[in-house]
């Protein structure tokens, strides 16, 4: 006997069967811009997530359960000044509220000394100073002629659909901006910095806010990422409330365009018609039909487990197979506490920083841990940064005036010894280091620990595999035109009707408002739609002075 | 700076009853804007991933509101709605059901089922189950001036239509227990309807209760047929819905605005202040026609109104309100294992995991009087519990028979097995103070201990975490459940349908302050659970006082009696939906 025969129909569902114009896979950032945009558009669009809520790396979650949330991936929002997404949906405001603290990142060490990079460039040199005036100096001039790199070329490029290498160095040879920006390209991100800093502790600051996101220190090609990086690390934003408001706030726009979002909706399959993509399948069963599927997911998920190999040719398949994920992912450990940690350094306004490096003590050091992380150990010398959230969001703790704060370090997937072992073991060493730094972290401040390991990441998002928080490596064979790879890095793929537009598409991974952007755009002009927004005046003028 | 903001409708908090009134209110066409304190919207309809890969429901879990008027008139499914039927209680009639006691399994008897099919309106043809339901929970109390007898009392107008032998005037004063004697047959069987009835809104040990009661657990568990009980994407998707519903409509939702005034003037609410830590620039926002308070009543008069406006007398039967009966500690078990229920209690041909989450272990259902001496401990004795662990009667869900496409864990090789609930004190009146039930790992084990009584791998080496949960922290994540009671307020007789927060308030209206009115599980009927009830409910008030003009998609219970002199809720047309 069923509900059905004894109650009659009790509610209606959601169908079984529907047809969508767009079906979008994974509400991670770019799929909710993605989605936002079309939606707005006046397509059909359904947006479907795995997990029971919508943000992908937009999560704020209360892991330090009960009654303490953070923020356990994105944190650091560094387009925040570039994202079309943000004027086109009006998300600065009522809505969504952005901090940007002038104590950005700090790098503390043992002997109490301290540096601090903050978003006005004078106080930066000022504190550079301490160490070597010569730096400061060059500090100044440098971020000058960077910040110009970013705002001309990298930022509104963001945007933009990728050029090949070849047209794009023909294209920088434009003007003197685009010829400095080639100079960078061809070093590595270590000479660039050993080149334009003589302190070695201001070498190992800018050294690790410039790689890492995961630059190889070492690796040529990929060296306007340095500007970049280090521009926008001194202008990183908060989202007040936590990032996933980030995400409420696109899924409201996403559901005030008349777009659906389905949750606890796990893709198992894209569904393949006469070699076209023509909707997708759910692990629960449901179908989903559509003219157009856009896929955020990483490309092994995407290709092999929900297209399927016998649908492509063996040339692209091999693109696909030889796709390669970050070389290094993180460790978190994220802590409730009385007290914000108070660093024993000589700068007040390292304990209002936004991030904190403790643990590097010189340049050398850095890259030795680097290199364990990348041969699978983590040793003694490891550092990493930490943020105390509540410091710039009293809401993340349900308990009033209590503390969350994380500590985050490169940390390798597979980890000698297993992180099943690991993980605490390395809770307990990074309490001592972040107890040296700061001495009141201590066992009576601290309330509740939690650790996420790299294979945690991944268990949370299937698609970040390995823990790759950018869905695949920053390598030069990995990005520009050939992110995820030739075929499909306009976001189209050669599969009829299929769309790739996560962290693993051009321009890339981390919150930067690009692949979906690119990937709604690209969608609306083949499927004919009129676009109701328009590129910013930043876009315009790069256009302008560079594509044609 | 942002300028200042003006609606129709402010509401404030957007737990579950906030976001039903919001949604009906959008859907009327009204500018509604829904504030709410936390970052995330949902209120005690919560999910959570507190460990990678394991998913949990903090607060509320079943779906108890299958006959809600609400999924057709705000049309849930549009936003994504789905059940997940492998989680609903499917036992199929003709299956052998047991009750656990301290001695083993007690068979449910023919007598018990039919006997129950009878009380619950199945027998009938068609079954008068969701007439029942809707009378009870979707329908707004009387006004004043109807006397409330056996005519007059929704649910005893159903009785008297489909099952007029059941008819009498002693189902009024009935107790849960008269009314299982006179129809049931085993005492365990009784004695777990009464416990789940105690757990699901009503104290059905109480004389008047029995209806009531008998409904609080019929609509989430009749113990013989499917109910939709678990949404997928657990409670907090059940909740998305809702929301979505709103905001589709046009309302406009802001998280991390935590209301400290109402604003009145001339006697009549006309917008609320912001704390100062809100996202929101402006710290006013102007309601034209109502401002809804849809958090706890507590605060809700005496901080956000206050003395300035309300009368010392009035404040001081506020205050007295009584948050006891409500308080639950909660736990959850990762374990390597999957837990196996110990031989004695064992049914043969009968496995929790085909038959749903909601079939898991209720103990020990022994008798009346073990009932009785467990809500004396709560109750009574204001203290932390001295129950034996062995005799505490508590619940647990099985969590591992979610579907398998949508695993509660997706953790390789760890399971996630709870909640278990057990009632306890509540921590503002327990004379060792607030935080005596703070001291949690001697908590987690006494639940332990309690549940171990049935399951036998519940040991150090199986369990890898307990996940625990005190009614002072359900508190701190959520201050509608002041006292961490999940129902608001305690949930007799004298605090439910007309006298529920009390006389003067039950239907939603405030006398003396004009456009506002009262949405929250404390100060309204039919009070806890995640109905769209409240919300409902209110839509005939709002209605009455020109707020609210829904359009066709609109019916109103037909047990609503008009008040006089004012707009009635019933459409001048003929009821396009019948109410099953
Ligand atoms: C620990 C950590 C810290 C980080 N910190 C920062 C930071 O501070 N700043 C920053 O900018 N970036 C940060 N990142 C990176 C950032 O989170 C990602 O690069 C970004 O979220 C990628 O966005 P996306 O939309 O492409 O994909 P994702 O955010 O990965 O979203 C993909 C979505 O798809 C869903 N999904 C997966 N499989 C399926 C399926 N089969 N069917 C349906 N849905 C599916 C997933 O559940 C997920 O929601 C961090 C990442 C991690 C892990
Ligand atoms: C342990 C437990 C188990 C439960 N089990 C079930 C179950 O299985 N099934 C079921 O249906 N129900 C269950 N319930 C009950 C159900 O969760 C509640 O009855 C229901 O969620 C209450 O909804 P509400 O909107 O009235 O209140 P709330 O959920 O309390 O919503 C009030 C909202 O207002 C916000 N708020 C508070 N103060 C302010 C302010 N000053 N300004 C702005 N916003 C504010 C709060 O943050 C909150 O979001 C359970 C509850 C608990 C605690």
């Amino acid at each position: 006997m069923t509900t059905d025969d004894i109650f009659g129909h009790m509610f209606q569902e959601f169908p079984e069967n529907s047809e969508w114009d767009v079906v979008i896979i994974g509400a991670g950032p770019n799929g909710l811009m993605a989605a936002a945009y079309l939606a707005k558009a006046g397509l059909k669009v359904a947006l479907v997530e795995r997990r029971y809520e919508i943000g992908g790396g937009l999560a704020t979650e209360e892991i330090l359960y009960p009654c303490y949330s953070s923020n356990p991936h994105v944190i650091y929002h560094m387009m925040v000044d570039y994202m079309p997404v943000i004027k086109d949906f009006n998300l600065d405001g009522p809505s969504l509220l952005w901090i940007k603290p002038n104590a950005q990142t700090a790098m503390v060490f043992e002997d109490g000394k301290s540096l601090l990079l903050t978003q006005m460039i004078e106080d930066t040199k000022d504190s550079i100073s301490k160490f070597s005036f010569k730096d400061a100096v060059n500090f100044g001039k440098v971020m000058r002629s960077w910040r110009r790199i970013v705002d001309e070329i990298v930022a509104p490029a963001t945007y933009v659909p990728t050029m090949t290498p070849i047209e794009m160095s023909m294209a920088l040879q434009k003007t003197k901006v685009g010829q400095e920006m080639l100079e960078l390209i061809e070093q590595s991100p270590l000479d660039i910095i050993n080149n334009t800093f003589e302190n070695d502790r201001v070498r190992a600051l800018m050294l690790y806010a410039s790689c890492m996101w995961g630059l190889d220190p070492r690796e040529t090609g990929i060296g306007f990422f340095v500007p970049l990086l280090l521009d926008r690390g001194m202008n990183k934003c908060y989202c007040y409330g936590g990032s996933h408001k980030f995400a409420s706030a696109m899924g409201r726009e996403i559901i005030k365009a008349g777009g659906l979002i389905l949750e606890h909706a796990e893709v198992s399959k894209i569904i393949m018609q006469n070699r076209r993509a023509v909707g997708v399948e759910l692990a629960e069963g449901r179908t989903l039909r559509s003219k157009v599927v856009m896929s955020t997911l990483d490309p092994h998920t995407t290709f092999l487990d929900l297209v399927g190999a016998q649908h492509m040719d063996k040339d692209f398949k091999a693109l696909i197979d030889g796709w390669k994920y970050d070389k290094w992912s993180f460790y978190t450990l994220h802590v409730a506490s009385e007290e914000p940690p108070r660093y024993k350094c000589d700068d007040p306004w390292i304990n209002d920083a936004f991030m904190t490096i403790f643990g590097i003590e010189s340049t050398e050091q850095l890259l030795a841990h680097w290199d364990n992380v990348v041969a699978g150990k983590i040793g003694a010398n490891f550092g990493g940064h930490a943020t105390c959230e509540t410091l710039h969001d009293p809401h993340l703790s349900d308990k009033p005036s209590k503390h969350i704060s994380f500590f985050q370090m490169h940390a390798p997937y597979e980890i000698q010894g297993g992180w099943e072992k690991k993980a605490k073991e390395m809770e307990e060493a990074v309490l001592a280091k972040w107890q040296k730094a700061a001495p009141n972290m201590k066992r009576e401040n601290i309330i509740m620990t939690v650790h996420e390991t790299p294979v945690d990441i991944e268990t949370r998002f299937p698609n970040m595999r390995r823990g790759g928080i950018k869905h695949g490596d920053y390598k030069p064979i990995q990005l520009g035109s050939f992110r995820p790879n030739q075929e499909c890095s306009s976001t189209k793929t050669p599969i009829e009707g299929l769309y790739v537009c996560g962290a693993s598409t051009y321009p890339g991974g981390l919150v930067l408002g690009g692949p979906g952007y690119l990937g709604a755009n690209k969608v609306a002009e083949d499927l004919g739609v009129k676009k109701w927004w328009k590129t910013t005046p930043e876009m315009d003028r790069y256009i302008k002075t560079y594509l044609t | 700076m942002n300028k200042e903001e003006r609606y129709d409708i402010v509401i404030i908090g957007a737990g579950h009853n906030g976001t039903t009134t919001a949604a009906y209110l959008a859907k009327c066409g009204l500018s509604v804007c829904l504030l709410e304190e936390r970052p995330e919207c949902g209120g005690a309809q919560e999910t959570c991933e507190p460990i990678a890969g394991v998913r949990i429901q903090p607060h509320a879990i079943a779906n108890y509101g299958g006959s809600a008027p609400g999924w057709e008139q705000l049309e849930l499914w549009k936003y994504g709605f789905r059940m997940d039927w492998k989680a609903g209680a499917i036992v199929p009639f003709n299956t052998d059901r047991y009750m656990t006691t301290t001695d083993g399994l007690s068979k449910v008897t023919d007598k018990d089922k039919m006997g129950y099919a009878k009380i619950t309106g199945l027998l009938t043809d068609p079954p008068f189950f969701k007439d029942l339901m809707r009378a009870t929970f979707w329908c707004p109390p009387h006004p004043p001036h109807v006397e409330l007898n056996e005519n007059t009392i929704p649910f005893m107008q159903v009785y008297k239509q489909h099952q007029p032998d059941m008819w009498t005037r002693e189902l009024l004063e009935w107790t849960m227990f008269d009314l299982m004697d006179e129809y049931l047959d085993t005492e365990p069987f009784k004695v777990n309807q009464a416990w789940i009835a105690l757990v699901s809104g009503a104290h059905g040990h109480m004389e008047g209760a029995a209806i009531p009661a008998l409904c609080s657990v019929a609509t989430v568990m009749p113990p013989a047929v499917a109910m939709p009980v678990a949404p997928r994407g657990n409670i907090h998707g059940y909740y998305h819905a809702l929301l979505r519903c709103a905001i589709a409509h046009g309302a406009v939702v802001r998280t991390c605005c935590p209301v400290e005034e109402i604003i009145i003037e001339h006697d009549r609410a006309v917008g609320v202040r912001l704390r100062d830590d809100a996202t929101w620039g402006a710290k006013k926002i102007w309601a034209n026609k109502a401002v809804i308070s849809a958090v706890h009543i507590k605060p809700t008069f005496l901080e956000m109104i206050g003395p300035r406006h309300l009368d010392s007398g009035f404040l001081q039967r506020i205050k007295d309100l009584s948050l006891k009966g409500g308080s639950l500690y909660m736990t959850h078990y990762l374990t390597r294992e999957r837990l196996r229920v110990r031989p004695k209690f064992q049914t043969p041909g009968y496995r929790y995991e085909d038959y749903g989450s909601f079939t898991g272990p209720f103990f020990p259902n022994d008798s009346r009087e073990l009932y009785f001496e467990n809500v004396t401990e709560v109750m009574g004795h204001q203290r932390n519990l001295t129950i034996p662990p062995e005799r505490a009667m508590y619940g647990m869900v099985a969590s591992e028979t979610y579907a398998e496409c949508h695993p509660q864990s997706t953790r390789p090789g760890v399971y996630i097995n709870g909640p278990q609930w057990m009632l306890v004190p509540t921590p503002e009146y327990n004379v060792d103070g607030m935080d005596a039930m703070e001291d949690k790992v001697k908590w987690n084990e006494y639940m332990r201990k309690a549940l171990s009584q049935v399951v036998e791998n519940l040991d150090s080496d199986n369990i890898i975490q307990i996940l625990g949960e005190s009614p002072r922290e359900q508190e701190f994540r959520n201050t509608g459940m002041l006292g961490g009671s999940w129902y608001g307020l305690r949930c007799d007789r004298d605090q439910w349908w007309n006298e529920r927060p009390l006389p003067e308030l039950a239907r939603y209206r405030v006398p003396g302050i004009d456009g506002l009115y009262l949405s929250h599980q404390s100060s309204a009927h039919p009070g806890g659970l995640c109905l769209m009830a409240v919300g409902y409910n209110l839509m005939h008030i709002l209605i009455e006082d020109g707020i609210a003009e829904p359009g066709d998609w609109w019916y109103a219970s037909p047990w609503y009696i008009p008040e006089e002199g004012k707009i009635s809720a019933i459409p001048n047309r003929p009821s396009s939906v019948s109410t099953r």
